[in-house]
Order: structure tokens, then sequence, then C-alpha cells
């Protein structure tokens, strides 16, 4: 590039210092630095772990074949329980998605198209379970349906992730069927088609990709999830419990080959179905006008919206907030405060952890975060910026504790031997599991923000760095609170991932599945209430926030 | 010295695929507006961005002032920027919208707020200082984006459709206050459009713009008067085009021309091009050039000079009155059809369907080579 050769106005030198300083790092030199160093950090913490783990198999075979194929005692008997788990974990996944949606479908119609009083509160119900700690709904669950003598097991694993996926789905086709223009319904109506046949050919082919992408979210959550699953598994042993209790007993290679497992179908289920999505033909094209006509009557609509909505709660919100009416009477007291084991000492320890390991992973993400997101939605990149959009979600595809133990396996004493299992290994592994959670709302506003009032900015005489802060950064300021109480809210509820890592260290999750697996009853349900209060209030935050942003 | 050349400019997108411009070379001097036309896609908005530095030319160079501004940042080029849709800072309030440019150039308080109160009182706003911008509408939005624009004391003023997003009645008046502004300040500004009529109200000179190419420069009436091409005739006014072939040629570049399919016989001077006998050409005409005469029009007892008017038949087909103008739909024995533009209160009554005799002076009528495809010079992208 030429030198300068235009003279500059005669009053740069009298610039105030924080303009001076942003002049300066504006130079490209740093933006290329800044990049480098996030693309290193992204690597290092989400991609280098992952692809760790794959080596380690590699690398482990002789010892995957003797503990897994070939025992001395039990043969191939730790296979079968691999692929007996792995059984296990896709059909709860797959059932308890197909039962949000059904549930979901007409929900999100009454939320996103009626208007009635309290409507806001039901939103923020449904939202809830998202953000409490799932060990916590698992414990509610389990009592409620205690209740009606379902014992641990199969049915009441599929309790379980109905109630903590069902938000993900909800919120997706909640905001793609605001976002239908009820024109082309009108349209179809004015044509003559009755209600249930234009949502059926107009409405629902629209609303594909939203329900989809609520489907891809669930489905992964459900298949990752290891906090509730361990309080409702009884006998049943689903893939991330395994990895769990492989690294538990230590059997690292059997815990890496189940992991890389994980990954690997993760990663396939997520590639594929976001290039088969595309394709897809949703509805069925054909029409039954006559009988669609009689279902499309009012009294059918009016049944249909009680029925969903009573088994919304009957399935999902009673389940999910139980536990709060067995605070009363319990004699939590004495367990909790009066016991000789100081649970109170250790509900607070483990809160503090939480609330520390939280706050440090929105901190961390957020400095990280940021320039991520600007490289996805500014750098001109091409295909660099297509694959990196893309392994952005891998954490979220992917089962935590399959992250968590990889995480292990790269940081830990068997790899780079940089840290031992504890709090800075928890701290790890929540910033690489919640970082997409930061990442993809700034993406969000920033792509729908508009890039135009930058550019007035830099006509205007402000440098790359002055117009970041004064008129970008007011602007995305909405996407990054958000993704600051979904990174928060995520790391508080994880359960698998902190496990495999936590050596003596607890959170407050892990803390109720303990108390939960020693009976320790009436203080696991102390502590599920508390951090359900907690986390009610975190998103009644974050709906604040989002809803100011949408003004 | 704000002149603005631009020199073998060249953009390409998308790694080349896309070329946005081709190789434009064009020269603004200080203190002209000047208006980048051409219709959607062109190039017109690249163009300015490139003078702007938003934009990079790919190849070629860009002069402000004589001087190379390659390299330099647009926050360095000290220009003021108007854009479409304003990008007014919604978080800040009108003062601070308006007194941003003069903070990013580090002046003192006194400056700046002598300065902002200056250019808020040339557009009318002094009144709202402490209001955000959310109060506006378009028009008002505007006038805040034109005075954080000239706040800066930059002398040359760019603006990509700065009457784009005005209703049309609000722009027609606007236009004439914006143009007075920027006299006013003494500012070299340039001004992209592909509204024909705001550029031929307001511009000293135009510049045309089609598939990245410059077709031709000029003030309003040179380009209005003598188009080079088919695309500009069409491009600037109303205008009708007919086939024909050249039938004879005369001396001082006259030629006769004969419209297609026996059509009428019309004499025209060439302006632009060499011809030869039997060339396929096209003739312009504008809509408001064509008189209308009834058949017994007694052209020798006129008060009036109509030598050189070339006079044939036509059928009227259909008048429309449009309020200040009246329309007169016209077809020719060979079945094409042109348009006649007469003021509203134009007396001559015709009927339906009457064979009138149409007449069009010989300056009026242009000529032009058939081009490959017609249809594509003649549609307005």
């Amino acid at each position: 590039m030429k030198k300068k050769n235009i003279e500059l106005i005669e009053t740069e030198n009298s610039l105030p210092i924080s303009l001076k300083i942003d002049k300066f790092f504006s130079k490209p030199v740093y933006r290329k630095s800044l990049d480098a160093i996030t693309l290193i950090f992204f690597i290092l913490v989400i991609i280098g772990p992952i692809i760790n783990i794959f080596s380690t198999i590699f690398l482990n075979i002789p010892a995957i074949k003797n503990d897994v194929f070939n025992d001395d005692l039990i043969g191939n008997l730790q296979w079968k329980n691999i692929l007996r788990s792995l059984g296990y974990s896709f059909s709860i996944a797959g059932i308890a998605v197909g039962i949000d949606i059904v549930i979901a479908l007409p929900i999100s119609i009454i939320l996103a198209r009626y208007n009635f009083r309290g409507k806001n509160i039901l939103d923020a119900l449904v939202d809830l379970p998202m953000a409490v700690p799932t060990s916590a709904l698992g414990f509610s669950v389990l009592l409620f349906w205690g209740i009606f003598g379902i014992e641990p097991g199969f049915s009441l694993i599929i309790f379980g992730h109905v109630v903590f996926t069902f938000p993900y789905i909800v919120r997706n086709m909640k905001i793609v069927l605001e976002k239908v223009d009820t024109l082309y319904e009108d349209a179809a109506r004015t044509l003559g088609a009755p209600g249930l046949t234009v949502f059926r050919t107009i409405t629902l082919p629209m609303m594909k990709e939203g329900i989809i992408a609520g489907g891809i979210l669930a489905f992964t959550r459900s298949l990752g999830e290891t906090g509730a699953t361990i309080i409702l598994s009884g006998l049943v042993e689903t893939a991330p419990i395994m990895i769990v209790g492989f690294r538990r007993q230590l059997e690292l290679p059997s815990a890496s080959l189940l992991a890389g497992i994980l990954i690997s179908i993760s990663l396939i289920l997520l590639f594929s179905i976001k290039i088969l999505t595309r394709k897809t033909g949703f509805p069925i094209k054909s029409v039954w006008p006559r009988i669609e006509r009689i279902f499309s009557h009012k009294y059918f609509r009016f049944f249909r919206d009680v029925m969903a909505l009573s088994i919304l709660f009957v399935i999902i919100l009673v389940p999910a907030f139980y536990i709060t009416t067995q605070i009363i009477g319990e004699d939590f007291v004495e367990e909790l405060f009066l016991g000789q084991d100081y649970k109170w000492a250790y509900l607070y320890v483990s809160f503090i952890n939480s609330i520390q390991i939280g706050a440090l992973a929105v901190v961390i993400n957020l400095i990280f975060g940021i320039p991520f997101a600007f490289i996805i939605t500014k750098r001109k990149w091409g295909k660099v910026i297509t694959f990196l959009d893309i392994i952005l979600d891998i954490p979220i595809a992917i089962p935590s504790a399959a992250l968590g133990f990889a995480t292990f396996m790269f940081w830990g004493p068997i790899g780079l031997g940089v840290f031992q299992s504890g709090f800075y290994m928890i701290l790890f592994v929540h910033i690489a599991f919640t970082f997409p959670y930061m990442v993809r709302p700034i993406i969000g506003v920033l792509e729908s923000s508009n890039k135009g009032v930058e550019e007035a900015a830099r006509t205007l005489g402000a440098s790359n760095l002055t117009v970041f802060r004064r008129i970008t950064l007011p602007n995305i300021k909405q996407g990054i609170i958000a993704g600051c109480i979904m990174v928060f809210t995520r790391s508080l509820g994880e359960t698998g991932a902190t496990i495999v890592v936590m050596g003596n260290i607890r959170t407050v999750p892990v803390l109720i599945v303990d108390w939960v697996e020693s009976n320790a009853f009436p203080s696991a349900v102390f502590a599920s209430v508390i951090v359900i209060v907690f986390s009610a209030i975190l998103i009644f935050a974050l709906r604040t926030v989002t809803k100011n942003g949408g003004s | 010295m704000p002149s603005i050349e631009l020199v073998n400019v060249t953009k390409t997108f998308n790694d080349g695929k896309v070329l946005a411009v081709d190789n434009i070379s064009l020269k603004i001097d200080d203190g002209d507006y000047v208006f980048l036309l051409g219709p959607t896609g062109c190039g017109k908005t690249t163009t300015l961005r490139m003078i702007a530095g938003l934009e990079n030319p790919t190849k070629g160079k860009v002069l402000i002032g004589g001087k190379d501004v390659e390299g330099i940042p647009p926050e360095d080029r000290d220009m003021g920027f108007i854009f479409q849709h304003f990008e007014i800072f919604d978080h800040l309030t009108v003062w601070e919208n308006v007194t941003f440019g003069l903070e990013m150039r580090g002046y003192n308080d006194d400056y700046i707020i002598e300065e902002a109160e200056k250019a808020l009182n040339k557009v009318g706003l002094l009144d709202y200082v402490d209001e955000y911008p959310s109060i506006f509408g378009n028009p008002g939005l505007q006038k805040l984006g034109i005075a954080r624009a000239i706040a800066t004391g930059a002398k040359i003023l760019i603006m990509d459709e700065p009457l784009g997003s005005l209703d049309p009645k609000v722009s027609k008046v606007f236009r004439h206050e914006l143009r007075n502004l920027i006299k006013d300040l003494g500012l070299t500004a340039i001004h992209v459009t592909h509204n024909q009529e705001e550029a031929l109200a307001i511009a000293d000179k135009i510049i045309i713009m089609r598939s990245g190419q410059i077709l031709q420069m000029g003030t309003p009436y040179e380009l209005y008067e003598n188009p080079n091409s088919i695309f500009v005739a069409n491009f600037l006014g109303e205008t009708n085009f007919l086939q024909g072939f050249v039938l004879k040629l005369l001396e001082d570049n006259k030629m006769n021309i004969w419209i297609r399919l026996g059509g009428p016989k019309i004499e025209c001077i060439n302006f632009n091009n060499k011809f030869n006998l039997d060339d396929n050409i096209v003739i312009s005409f504008r809509y408001e050039d064509v008189y209308l005469f009834p058949l017994d029009y007694d052209f020798e007892g006129s008060p009036y000079d109509w030598t050189n008017m070339q006079n044939f038949r036509a059928d009227l087909e259909a008048s429309r009155f449009i309020g200040a103008t009246k329309r007169f739909y016209l077809k020719l024995d060979n079945g094409d059809r042109f348009l006649s533009i007469k003021p509203g209160n134009f007396e001559e009554s015709f009927t339906i369907g009457e064979e009138i005799i149409v007449g069009i002076h010989l300056n009026d009528i242009h000529v032009f080579k058939t081009p490959e495809n017609l249809f594509n010079e003649l549609s307005l992208t």
C-alpha cells in the first residue's frame, strides 16, 4: 500500500486522548492481531479438545480393544453396553422431541397469535425450564411423578427430557410464527382454504426452519443431558451417564471411545440436518377440503387449545415446578442447618462456585465472543467464514459430558497437563460449551443492525474503534446482554460437563445430584428451589432486555 | 481546491465475478454540483463509495484536490456524506448527531457549538437539539443528515440518493433547498440518483452511467437536447422511437429516411454518426416536440413559420387528460405508435379515430444506428 500523501486535517494533534487511542489501535495490524488471537482461542478451547479426543482414540486402539472388545473376563460386554446406552440416548431424544413438537405447535400458535390476559406470564413460564438447572428440574419431575408411583427408568427420563427441551422448541416456533406475514394466510383464506388447510399448506412450510432449528437444539440438549438423567434414570444408562461412569472409574480408553462416538454422531446429525432441511418438502401437499373444513370449526379449535394447554400444564409446567410446593413443611432446616455434616456450608460454597464460574465464563466469552461475532459477520473470507459459522455450533451439538471429557483429556494431566481437575478445569469446559450461546445472539444483532450508520460515522471522521465504541456497541448492546445471560444460565445449569472435570469442587447442580443420590431429599429440595428462583430472576431479566431490544 | 478526479477506475466484487464499475474516468471541478445518473445497478453508488473511501478501487486512481488518496480511510478524507436512508444515530440526540463529526476532528467546545448551531440553523432544526431523532419523519431525518454532514466544514459533499426516501412531492420542493444550501456553502457536490427529473432540475452537470460505464457527460441542457445514444435519449425525458432506414443522403449532414413498413418519409439532420445508404436507423423525438394539426390546417396562411417542419399523417387513437398535461396516442399506417404531449388547457379538439397531421421540427429529430438488440437499449436498466 502506498504511503499516505494527503495532509490530515490540521487539528489532528488536538484530538482527545480517547480518540487518539482509538485511532492508533484502528490500524489494520491490530485488527488482524485481534482476529488471530480470537481464532487461536477458538481453536484451543473448542476445536482442540475435540480433535484431541479422536487422536487419543487412535493412539489408544490397543487399550480400547482390550477394555471394550476383548476383555479377559467380560469379552465385548463393554461394547454391548456402549451400544445399548447409545440406543437409549437416541430413542429418548427422539421421543422427547416428538412429544415436544406435538405440544409446541398449538402452544406456539397460542403464544404468537392470540391476545389474552396473562399471556406474558404463560410465555415466561414456558421459557423458564430453559434457565433452571436440569438437575433441579429432574428432581422436581421425580417427586411429582413419584406421587403416581412412577419409578425412575426409561419413561421417567422421557418425562424429564420433555420438560427441559420443550422451551427450545416452542421458542423457535414462536419466533418464526411471529415473523410469518399473516397476509399470506389471509390470501389463502380468500381463495377458499379453511383454517386448518391454511395452517398445513401455508403457515407450516414457512415455519419449517424454526421447527427444525428448535428440533435440533432440543435433540442435542436431550442427547447430552446428564444432571436430570442421573436422577431419573434408575438402572438405565444413557451415553453421557456412561461417560461420567467411565470417568469416575478412570476407564479412560472406554470413555474416549464413547465420547468420540457421541461427538461424531452429533456432528454428522448437525451437518446432515443443516443440509437436508433445505431440500425437504414439509407438508403433505394434497388437501381434503371437506374434512379439513369440519376440523377448522371454532369448536375444534377451542378443543385443541384447551387440550394443548392442559397437556402443557400436566406434562411440563406442573412437574417442572412441583418442587416449589415441597419446600413448605419439609424439615430441611434440621438436615441442612443442624446436621453434623454442615450441608449448608457445602451449599453455600457450591453456590459461590457456580456463580463465580458462570461470571468468569461470561467475561471470557465476552472478550472473545464479540471479536468472533465480528469475524463471522464482517470479514470477507468467503468459505472460511461459512466453515467457522458451522463449527461454531459444535459445542451446542455435542453432549457436554463428551466435550467435558475431551477438555479433560486435552488440558488435563493426561494431555497438555496445564490444569488439574477442579475449578479452572470446570471454568474451561464451561467457556467451551457456552461460547456459541454468547456469539450467536451477537451475530444476530450484528446482522440485523444497520451497517449504514457505521459508514456514516466513518465519513464523519470516526476511526474504526471509535465507530465500534460510540455507534456499534450501543446498537448491539441487547444482543450482548442476552448472550451474557444465556451463557450464565447455561453455565449455572450444567451437570454433565462439570462432573467429568470437577475433582473435589462442587457446583449447585452437581450438589443436587449428590444429595438426591444420597437420599438427602429435604436439602436437595431447598437447593433446587433456590436455583429455580435465581433462574426465574435471570429469565425475567433476559426477557426484559430482549423486549426492549425489539422496540 | 477540492476537485475530484477518477482515472481509469475499475471495481469488481466477488473475486472479479461482478464488474460494478468498468474503467471510468471523470473530473469534477471545484464548486460544481454534479449528478451521477443511471438505472439501479449501473455502478453509480459504487463510484461514489470509492470517492468517499468506503470501497477501494480494484484498478485505477482516485485523486482529490489533485492528490492520490489510495489507502486513506474514509475518516481521513474530510468529506460530508449524505445517505439515502439517512443513517442517523438513533441512540444519540439531534445535537449529539450534529456534533459527532466536529468532535472527531478534535475542535474545541466553543467552535463545536458555533458550527453545530450554524448547521442546524441552516436546515431549520435548531429548536430540536435535545430531542432524539425518532421524533422526525423522513424529511426531518434527512435535514438532520444534511446538518450532520455539513457541520464538519468539509468542502466536498457526497450524496447517495439523498431525496430517494422522501415522498415525491416533498422531494420536489426539497431539492431546490438542497441546491441553494450547497451553492451558499460553495461546496463541491456529487449527487447520485436514478431520478432523471431531479438531475435535470438542479444539476450543474450530469454524468449518465450504465452497466458500470459512463455514457455521456454534460450540462442538463446539452444532454437533453443532444443525447449521444438511444439509452440516454430514452432515459432523460419522455421520448418516441421509430425504426426505419436511410433513403437518401443530402448535403449539410441532412438525409432522407423512410420509416419501416411503408411509414412516412422524413428528412433529418445527422448529429452524431456517419450513415450510409440503406443503413437501418432509429429516430427519436420528444413527446413535447410533436405538433398536431387538423387535416385542413392552412400552413401557408399561418402566422407561424413552419419551415423545416416534418409533416406526416397519423391516426389519433386516444387522448388522456392528466391535469397539467394532455397526452395524445397516435398510430401510423404501418402500425407503429407514438405520443404527443400538450398542456392541459390545449384547445384543439380532435375526435378519436380521426386522421390528423403530425409535425416535428427537423432539429428535434435524432438519428441513431439500429443497435443489435434494440429492446435491450430501450430498457431502462
